[in-house]
């Protein structure tokens, strides 16, 4: 079953400049997708249509069947989105507020917040630092924060922005371990990033993105030699001739 | 990491952090404003209260008046105004400006008054949560169906969210530019400038972000409402508080001129 359809999408912004050329694109449910390119390449505004932050100005997206712009309540409760800056998207004053803001909006009862909330919190592994103040946490901790505030609204698609940027070696572990425990409990994972060494062993498709465009998509193995001509660095593995290898081994 | 401010919320367990934020706002504005018209005496009375309240809250006194340099900065100037300009016995005399006791006594009691508000003021932000005065706000603001209450208390909340957040963008700012020896311009206001354009676009770069992460979280104005619940602890402090201010009130007044 594809969870995401997009069909002929393009998206123009409000200075002229085309963000999106006519990109069509299904994904199974379950799958995990690396979306790679150079900045300014069109990934981020891509998945910025998923949950209708962003409409198309021509084509349409449709999750699970039904077109994003018919419900938008709908698509941000079934895709969640992490943005590159963790930071920006922290509003709570401590880690079980920040979390449930999103169940809030929901108007979920105080009991379905707190299950909610507490579920969240023990998947990511934040439990100690409940009542601690976002601020206060390290990279890896807010972004692993950024995937509760996520986990607490249920979705079945999460996209990532970025998610390794500016950590350090242990931070980019903790939430690649993070990633791959969501994708082995059945949510369909999205990753945006222009650095293929870190998470390429784990995806089962790639998509190199470049002017707004879908160039290359296919199987890793198969396309990554490819990719230097659009901007991105071929991991190093790849370049001598091996297969990539997962940072967590 | 960021650096620690007394300028936000740090959770805690004192009986200002546990208390209803409805009491503790009325215990702020009762304070405020016997504090505004107190005279040495009540203002002693109030200080005592206070310094009990930074200690048991575990309030960081040393960075919070680090951090409020330029208030400490405006005391001095209204200090140095009323002494010059307030009239009475002249003690001595600086060029032509006559210094006198009244002016002294009076620049001393205006300064404790706006220290004692703005202290209360950084204990209550201190021990409450965003949410909390959001929903005090809310709760204040529902009998005025003319005002948009949900929208003012998010404003409200989320500015007290990012004002420890603004304040550190401030100080790497400032630090990048002293890096690159903007202490070597002695003009204030080019220092000022250089500092304030970066910074302000910056806040608003974020503001955009957190809008979009926001938004992508579905916020709107019908959410579930935190739980306002009042206790047992609330009464007895609401008793004890009414108790102090009548005193407070009752005592007769010092002249002090």
């Amino acid at each position: 079953m594809f969870i995401i359809e997009i069909e002929n999408l393009s998206h123009r912004f409000e200075d002229g400049t085309l963000g999106l050329d006519r990109i069509s694109l299904q994904i199974q449910e379950g799958a995990f997708v690396v979306i790679a390119g150079p900045n300014g390449s069109g990934k981020t505004t891509l998945i910025r249509h998923l949950n209708g932050l962003l409409l198309p100005t021509v084509g349409s997206v449709k999750l699970a069947g039904v077109p994003v712009r018919n419900d938008l309540l709908r698509a941000r409760c079934l895709v969640g989105m992490m943005f590159q800056d963790a930071d920006s998207q922290i509003v709570g004053e401590t880690v079980y507020e920040d979390v449930a803001f999103g169940p809030e909006n929901l108007r979920l009862d105080r009991n379905r917040i707190g299950q909610r909330v507490t579920q969240a919190i023990d998947a990511v592994g934040l439990t100690d630092l409940t009542d601690q103040s976002p601020h206060l946490l390290s990279g890896g901790e807010k972004r692993r924060l950024a995937i509760a505030g996520i986990l607490a609204m249920e979705p079945r698609v999460i996209a990532f922005d970025e998610p390794f940027a500016s950590l350090d070696y242990p931070g980019v572990k903790q939430v690649l371990k993070q990633i791959l425990a969501l994708h082995q409990s059945g949510h369909t994972i999205l990753v945006i990033t222009h650095d293929l060494e870190k998470v390429l062993a784990h995806a089962d498709r790639l998509i190199i993105m470049q002017r707004g465009k879908i160039v290359k998509d296919g199987v890793p193995a198969e396309i990554v030699s490819a990719v230097e001509a659009y901007g991105v660095r071929t991991p190093c593995a790849s370049l001598l001739g091996m297969e990539v290898q997962s940072w967590l081994n | 990491m960021a650096e620690l401010t007394p300028f936000g919320f740090r959770p805690g367990k004192s009986l200002p952090h546990r208390l209803d934020v409805r009491f503790k706002l009325f215990f702020l504005i009762l304070i405020s404003l016997i504090s505004l018209s107190g005279d040495f005496l009540r203002l002693g009375i109030f200080t005592c209260l206070l310094t009990a309240l930074v200690i048991h809250s575990g309030l960081p006194l040393r960075s919070g008046l680090k951090g409020l340099r330029v208030f400490l900065l405006l005391l001095l100037l209204v200090l140095m105004a009323r002494i010059m300009t307030t009239p009475g016995d002249t003690l001595f005399e600086i060029k032509s400006y006559a210094v006198t006791r009244q002016g002294i006594l009076s620049g001393i009691l205006i300064c404790w008054r706006l220290t004692l508000i703005v202290l209360l003021g950084l204990v209550f932000v201190f021990t409450t949560r965003s949410l909390e005065i959001k929903a005090a706000v809310e709760w204040v603001l529902k009998p005025l169906s003319f005002i948009p209450g949900k929208r003012i208390a998010t404003m409200l909340s989320l500015t007290t969210r990012f004002v420890p957040v603004i304040l550190n963008q401030a100080n790497e700012t400032a630090e990048a530019q002293r890096a690159r020896c903007v202490e070597n311009r002695k003009n204030p206001v080019y220092r000022l400038i250089r500092l304030g354009i970066p910074l302000i676009r910056r806040t608003f770069e974020r503001a955009d972000k957190l809008a979009v992460a926001m938004e992508a979280r579905c916020y709107n104005e019908k959410r579930t409402d935190p739980e306002l619940s009042a206790t047992r602890t609330d009464w007895i402090t609401l008793g004890v508080m009414i108790l102090i201010c009548s005193l407070a009130i009752g005592i007769p007044r010092y002249a002090y001129n």
